[in-house]
């Protein structure tokens, strides 16, 4: 990139403009993300598992064969119902379940870092695209210009109320409305275990200094606030779907340069890390096939659905229109034939079709009364 | 903000369409040009087709006038005129799948007579007498005449393509396998078969072997017994383009 496309500073008087961070031409790779995501995301789980003693906790013995019942662990003793009852199995009633949960499962995954890095920079590069953050479902058919950068103030905001006041002057307070109105009780057990509510998600903010920042966006619905330092996959690409949308302060848009360095420059909070390069440096594979140099080597194209040929064979001895079409001379060698018969008055006539007249006891019974 | 629509002057037609466009017309004529080629082609070929059919029959014709001459000849000078021993036999499978010896089986397969009523022409060489002299117990073949092996390509002929059997509906289909033979249409074909060319073999080859019918009006009361003997099986000689007409 010779020169980089700028991004005008939105919601601030004065126009300033930043250069476009490298970050947002990295690749894009929904499977990385996707693939990153799904670990991470099991990082935050709680270890269960059923009791170690469930179900073993009889002293049931088999009776062998011979007494007329299954070989099943009976409960041994007296005096109660519980006697003679099956036990241990996974089949039976107050019997230890298959293969019982155990803590030992392993809950968290671990990633490569530099597969970790590669999912955070595609997401961001996703962030970039209009598109992308729109099918992702955020409200932004009004904002001015993705990736959306405000004026370095807003970190300085101590009030909800002048938060409010710059994403509706933003035209991006319609995502935080979606949220507020996508309240509803979660369907299922989780209501009662604490995840009472689901909402969709908001805006996510991102800042380089916290001066009230957080305290000023936090109380939003749906709104994230992250320090551009520290940026979480899980908030960028919520569920493994690309295309957050994301609210930058001028200063933590500039600061991604440093953060993530470019394809030729060394990020300097991440040691030794270069962006991805992609595999193929033109993404646009419409147009590299359009392209003269590639439409001049190129075969014409085949038909769009194959036409299946004629598939009802036709008897070429008795249907003379293909006889024809294979043999052109079978014309005049038929011709030949009939004029020596009809010299020789040995004409080879088509035989009048047989008709029928129905007969009476048909008739009789097809009117009777 | 702006947000006004611009109207349809104002946008800009995209490279790429245009591109597409031009690619789209060139592509157009080369097609238009390619069809005009072809009817000409097709034409002309058509023209060889008849004089080649036109060929043929006057070949035949003469070929069955001349072998009558010699034997007319012969037997005015008391003398005996033995005419060729044929050049080609068609085959017929009769025995079904079941109990066959390993090594008729393999000729058998060999020969591609792998069901019931299967038919395929065999060139007539010492090799294949042998195979044939192996496997007599279950089949039956003869010389067979033109009307046989024309009646049998026309009607039940299928060919080899793409290791597809292929109904033989248009001449296309056999230019495209043996045009590298001169064989470009259904005459040809027959030609081939009946007086065995220099590529009877890919000609034969190509040929899927005949699905034939049970013969109209039965076979002989005992099937396996030699054909001399009052059954069906071994050289009929002659005998097999009657048999061809009843199963075809």
């Amino acid at each position: 990139m010779a020169s980089r496309p700028t991004v005008q500073v939105r919601g601030g008087e004065g126009s300033s403009s930043l250069p476009l961070p490298a970050v947002f031409t990295a690749p894009i790779r929904l499977d990385v993300v996707q693939q990153v995501h799904k670990s991470i995301a099991k990082n935050r789980r709680q270890a269960y598992s059923v009791n170690v003693k469930a179900g073993h906790q009889t002293s049931a013995e088999s009776w062998g064969t011979g007494r007329a019942v299954a070989r099943i662990p009976r409960v041994g003793g007296g005096g109660t119902h519980r006697s003679g009852q099956a036990a241990f199995g996974n089949m039976c009633r107050g019997g230890r379940m298959f293969a019982p949960t155990k803590t030992w499962r392993r809950w968290h995954i671990k990633v490569n870092q530099n597969q970790r890095r590669f999912a955070v920079v595609s997401a961001l590069a996703a962030s970039a695209l209009p598109g992308l953050v729109l099918a992702r479902g955020h409200r932004i058919e009004e904002i001015e210009e993705v990736p959306l950068v405000i004026p370095s103030t807003a970190e300085g905001f101590k009030k909800t109320k002048e938060a409010v006041e710059l994403l509706k002057s933003l035209n991006a307070y319609t995502d935080v409305v979606k949220v507020s109105n996508s309240r509803k009780l979660r369907a299922g057990r989780g209501k009662m275990r604490n995840r009472r509510h689901r909402q969709r998600r908001g805006p996510l903010i991102v800042y380089n200094e916290d001066n009230g920042i957080v305290h000023a966006f936090r109380n939003l619905p749906g709104v994230e606030i992250a320090n551009v330092r520290r940026l979480n996959l899980l908030q960028l690409a919520p569920g493994g779907h690309l295309g957050r949308f994301i609210i930058w302060t001028e200063s933590a848009f500039a600061l991604l340069d440093e953060v993530f360095g470019t394809q030729d420059k060394v990020s300097l909070h991440k040691k030794d890390y270069y962006l991805p390069t992609a595999k193929i440096s033109n993404p646009d594979v419409t147009r590299l096939i359009n392209s003269s140099e590639i439409q001049a080597v190129v075969r014409p194209a085949g038909e769009k659905t194959q036409r299946r040929p004629w598939t009802q064979r036709k008897n070429p001895l008795v249907n003379r229109a293909i006889l024809y079409r294979l043999n052109p001379y079978a014309k005049v060698i038929r011709k030949e034939e009939t004029a020596r018969q009809n010299k020789t008055g040995h004409v080879h006539t088509q035989l009048p079709a047989k008709t029928h007249e129905a007969g009476e006891a048909f008739i009789n019974t097809l009117f009777a009364p | 903000m702006s947000t006004t629509v611009p109207s349809a002057s104002f946008v800009e037609v995209p490279e790429t369409l245009l591109k597409k466009r031009k690619q789209n017309e060139k592509v157009r004529e080369e097609r238009l040009a390619a069809q005009v080629e072809a009817k000409k082609q097709r034409k002309t070929k058509r023209e060889v087709i008849y004089k080649r059919a036109e060929a043929y029959t006057k070949e035949y014709l003469d070929a069955e006038r001349e072998d009558i001459r010699l034997k007319r000849d012969a037997r005015k000078d008391g003398n005996y005129y033995v005419s060729a021993q044929p050049k080609v036999f068609f085959v017929i499978r009769i025995k079904g799948i079941s109990k066959i010896a390993p090594k008729p089986r393999k000729i058998m397969q060999l020969l591609r007579l792998r069901q019931i009523n299967n038919g395929v022409f065999v060139k007539v060489t010492k090799a294949t007498e042998q195979m044939l002299r192996l496997i007599e117990p279950y089949i039956t073949y003869g010389e067979p005449n033109l009307k046989t092996v024309r009646e049998l390509i026309y009607k039940r002929g299928y060919g080899k393509v793409d290791k597809q059997r292929i109904p033989l509906t248009d001449n296309h289909t056999i230019e495209k396998a043996l045009g590298k033979h001169d064989i470009l249409c259904m005459e040809d074909l027959v030609h081939e078969i009946a007086t065995t060319g220099p590529a009877f073999k890919q000609a034969a080859n190509f040929l899927w072997p005949f699905k034939l019918s049970n013969p109209n009006g039965g076979w002989r009361t005992r099937k396996f017994k030699h054909y001399v003997l009052g059954g069906d099986f071994g050289n009929r000689e002659t005998n097999i383009n009657a048999l061809v007409r009843q199963m075809n």
